[in-house]
């Protein structure tokens, strides 16, 4: 969004947006998670996977979900990483039974609800629609954004459960667009734990409060599914790179170069997708930034 | 190695010299009458700054716990597996605390619970445990 307004008021050409870390060997990450929780170390309450998780087991109690939820987001999200060379766990498949014995990090959340902790870098370049139809690849141009930052304090939050800032980020990056959320071709979520799919795609409205269980579990974000969603396997599948894992992987689906992992003929459907949707979050789901990409 | 001791600043000084005192201690806004926390200057309901002391009842519900079962500190190693919960007081405040003295398999979100003071450190730690019914 600060790249669109830099270059919508002329300050600049085109901007890099970069990330790069050696998070897996180095303590780095975990550091900077563990300093984030000064006040609650006290309690032995570090990283992010305990925010999650509390926001996970509550939503458990106020509308129904669960590890039966949740597996079916690890599981087709490892479907789409098994398909993608680049990612970390590509030779890795998921069963049902492999993500029940995967061993409790912070219950209810196991080590297939967390993301990887991934070394490795990303890139993105944003510029003019105007410039980028002199260059060689096809223009994938933002059709609609969207923030919506609900952020308080964790104990202050009343948002864990929904709406988190994907309702109003969501609501209005597609008011933007033009397009109802039945045009989405696919999806390209920030998943840092499999909660955060399912609530992100629910308060979009992809489905109703606690509707989830039923709608991943017919094999509708997987290769070959209604709503792809994950499509490079994702935080929790292919590699950590923050927002830029989601966001990579949409403008290269749209561009067509992704390979056995390509939306269209390749993978089951029937037409190369147009319009695909991203989302990125931070803090414990307190912060909430919502794109809506297309080929032009 | 040793647990995290409490980070005492001018802004949380009140409530660590509450549970010395071993006192569950919260903001009270003069104004509105607002009860908050975490510790702020300004009340965030009506941004006024005047505000006074409270001791709540330590009585509250679970509005969401999860079991720690990697030690993302070595201090807390021999605890695995431990419970970090979110505890709805009656006063109002949610605080983040354990809940201790219980098998983790009994609790439940809005599950009634009551302060005790782990008195481990120099500083006595509010914790809670199931209130009986
Ligand atoms: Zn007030």
């Amino acid at each position: 969004m600060h790249a669109v307004g830099v270059l919508e008021a002329g300050f600049c050409r085109a901007v890099l947006i970069t990330y790069g870390h050696s998070a897996r060997s180095s303590d780095s990450l975990l550091k900077m998670l563990t300093s984030m929780n000064a006040d609650e170390a006290v309690f032995g309450h570090f990283g992010a996977a305990a925010g999650y998780a509390l926001a996970a087991r509550r939503a458990m109690h106020e509308f129904g979900t669960g590890p039966e939820t949740w597996k079916h987001i690890a599981i087709s999200q490892r479907k789409w990483a098994n398909l993608n060379p680049q990612a970390v766990t590509f030779c890795e498949p998921m069963t049902e039974e492999d993500y029940f014995n995967s061993p409790w990090v912070v219950e209810p959340f196991r080590r297939a609800d967390n993301c990887l902790i991934t070394d490795g870098g990303r890139a993105i370049i944003v510029t003019t629609v105007e410039r980028a139809r002199n260059l060689r690849h096809p223009v994938v141009s933002i059709m609609g954004m969207g923030m919506h930052n609900p952020s308080a304090e964790v104990t202050m939050a009343t948002h864990l459960t929904g709406p988190t800032g994907a309702k109003v980020a969501g609501e209005q990056a597609l008011r933007m667009a033009g397009i109802t959320i039945e045009e989405i071709d696919a999806c390209e979520i920030y998943d840092c734990f499999t909660y955060t799919v399912e609530i992100t795609l629910q308060d979009y409205g992809f489905f109703r409060r606690g509707e989830g269980r039923d709608w991943f579990s017919e094999g509708t974000i997987a290769p070959g599914g209604r709503l792809p969603v994950n499509t490079s396997g994702g935080l929790l599948s292919e590699a950590y790179q923050m927002g830029l894992t989601p966001l990579s992987e949409a403008v290269m689906q749209l561009r067509r170069c992704c390979g056995m992992r390509q939306l269209g003929p390749e993978t089951g459907m029937k037409k190369y997708p147009e319009i695909i949707l991203c989302s990125d979050n931070g803090g414990i789901l307190q912060t909430h930034a919502c794109y809506v990409l297309r080929r032009m | 190695m040793e647990k995290p001791r409490p980070v005492i600043g001018p802004d949380n000084a009140f409530f660590w010299e509450g549970c010395k005192r071993r006192q569950l201690v919260f903001q009270k806004c003069k104004s509105c009458g607002h009860v908050r926390w975490p510790p702020a200057h300004v009340c965030p309901k009506c941004l006024e700054y005047d505000w006074e002391e409270i001791v709540s009842s330590g009585q509250g519900i679970i509005y969401s716990y999860v079991i720690y079962h990697f030690p993302y500190h070595p201090g807390f190693r021999e605890e695995l597996p431990y419970v970090v919960a979110l505890v709805d007081l009656m006063e109002g405040p949610r605080v983040l605390t354990n809940i201790i003295e219980c098998d983790s398999s009994a609790l439940a979100c809005d599950l009634p619970v009551e302060i005790v003071w782990d008195e481990e450190g120099e500083i006595p730690i509010p914790k809670f445990r199931l209130r009986k019914a």
